[in-house]
């Protein structure tokens, strides 16, 4: 399964503490799309993938402080 | 030369932005996650500063003055400023930068910091600030209180950032996601490349050092320091009065210079504009800065990056204090759903939103 969270416009910890409420919801091997554009997240979600050892499948900068990361939920 | 100010700014906003340096940040995480990464950075930072400090004071560079310690007026206003800085997302330097990365609700924050500072400093409001931060204890520094060498505290905090640091760092086999590179060599690293909690830790020690000499030779016996500029400026513009516009004002006009250049060179500007109840807070938190940084004699920098360096017994206090301010409104603001959350009427994604 795969679930898209758009927290443009949430300014941080906010697109963080989405995801992980959102992941909780998630079964192993499901993919999270978290779309966001405050720019801390861009440090901020892929440590927290890492330090809980999820995958990041894709991690990209969509536009101008706009991006799109992917974690599995491991 | 005032100019330095300016150009001092620039470089601090810009390492500031390419760093996501954040100290709201830092002293959130504590609270709602536990870690102290950027918080060991933000004392990294105070450590470099204070060494650099206190030998251009022994080789008589600068000139490190003690003042009284305005207990009352610093333990209410840092843990206002505390709370505030939750609610407008950012602190004074966090609201500066953020405001060159063209989010509208740290825009509404600073205006809203800058006028009440103003408003507390010089306006209507200044004798209740006065009044407050009258009733001092003598003692302001702690190496003079306890009667020993600043050295002794300065080696005393570098240890502990190092211990802290290394507790961060030793980590074999962590491996952190990372943006595909688009661009090479230099611009690699100065606009794209994210420069991390200690690297910029360094780089922001180093400009905090140099800002008490160049402040220095222009008559402004100070280090950096956010709030009464921030305050000037709004003196400067409704009076025009020029004396107001001193180094430390370019200073913070080199904030928005810096930022907004980091932020634009390297596809991280875009104008984004609160929902209402953001803009709300926004207001609320900004107004409540000043409140609160006017009272305490400084903000997370002028307190508890420059006051902390000189060992001032403000400066240490406010740093504490602010961070429980931090942590009352991130606990009232921040909350998860699910089941370790407590109950909460609505989802965290509609309740809050700094």
């Amino acid at each position: 399964m795969v679930k898209t969270l758009e927290t443009d416009g949430q300014v941080c910890p906010f697109p963080l503490v989405e995801a992980q409420n959102a992941i909780r919801d998630l079964s192993a091997g499901d993919e999270l799309i978290i779309n966001f554009d405050c720019t801390q997240a861009t440090d901020a979600i892929p440590r927290w993938a890492a330090e809980n050892g999820y995958p990041v499948t894709n991690f990209v900068k969509v536009g101008d402080a706009q991006w799109s990361i992917t974690v599995q939920k491991a | 030369m005032p100019i330095t100010g300016l150009l001092l700014g620039t470089a601090l906003g810009f390492a500031m932005q390419r760093g996501r340096f954040c100290v709201t940040g830092a002293f959130r995480d504590v609270w709602i996650s536990r870690n102290t990464r950027w918080l060991t950075a933000f004392m990294m930072v105070i450590a470099i500063q204070s060494a650099g400090i206190f030998a251009l004071a022994a080789l008589g560079v600068i000139d490190l003055q003690s003042k009284a310690f305005p207990w009352l007026a610093t333990i209410v206003g840092a843990f206002i400023f505390g709370f505030a800085i939750v609610l407008a997302g950012g602190c004074a330097t966090g609201t500066y930068y953020r405001s060159g990365e063209g989010l509208v609700g740290s825009w509404l924050a600073l205006v809203f910091y800058a006028l009440f500072s103003s408003i507390m400093k010089t306006g209507p409001l200044a004798q209740l600030t006065a009044l407050l931060r009258g009733i001092t204890v003598r003692q302001g520094n702690i190496y003079q209180t306890l009667g020993i060498s600043p050295w002794v505290l300065v080696a005393l905090l570098a240890a502990v950032v190092v211990i802290m640091a290394r507790h961060h760092l030793a980590r074999p086999g962590f491996k952190m996601a990372a943006l595909p590179p688009e661009k090479t060599g230099l611009a690699h690293l100065l606009f794209e490349k994210p420069w991390g909690a200690f690297a910029s830790a360094a780089v922001i020690g180093i400009i905090a050092i140099a800002a008490w000499p160049l402040s220095s030779a222009t008559g402004r016996n100070d280090g950096l320091g956010i709030t009464t500029p921030s305050a000037n400026l709004i003196g400067f513009l409704t009076t025009g009065n020029i004396k107001l516009v001193d180094w430390g004002v370019y200073l913070v006009l080199g904030l928005l210079l810096g930022s907004f250049a980091a932020a634009k060179t390297s596809g991280e500007f875009r104008v984004r504009v609160p929902d209402a109840k953001q803009a709300v807070k926004s207001v609320a938190g900004g107004a409540l800065m000043g409140v609160g940084a006017s009272l305490a004699g400084g903000c997370t920098i002028g307190n508890a990056m420059v006051q902390t360096a000189q060992f001032s017994f403000q400066g240490w206090v406010a740093f504490g204090v602010m961070i429980l301010g931090t942590g009352a409104a991130a606990k009232l603001t921040i909350r998860r759903t699910g089941s370790t959350a407590p109950a909460v009427a609505k989802p965290a994604r509609s309740s809050v939103g700094v």
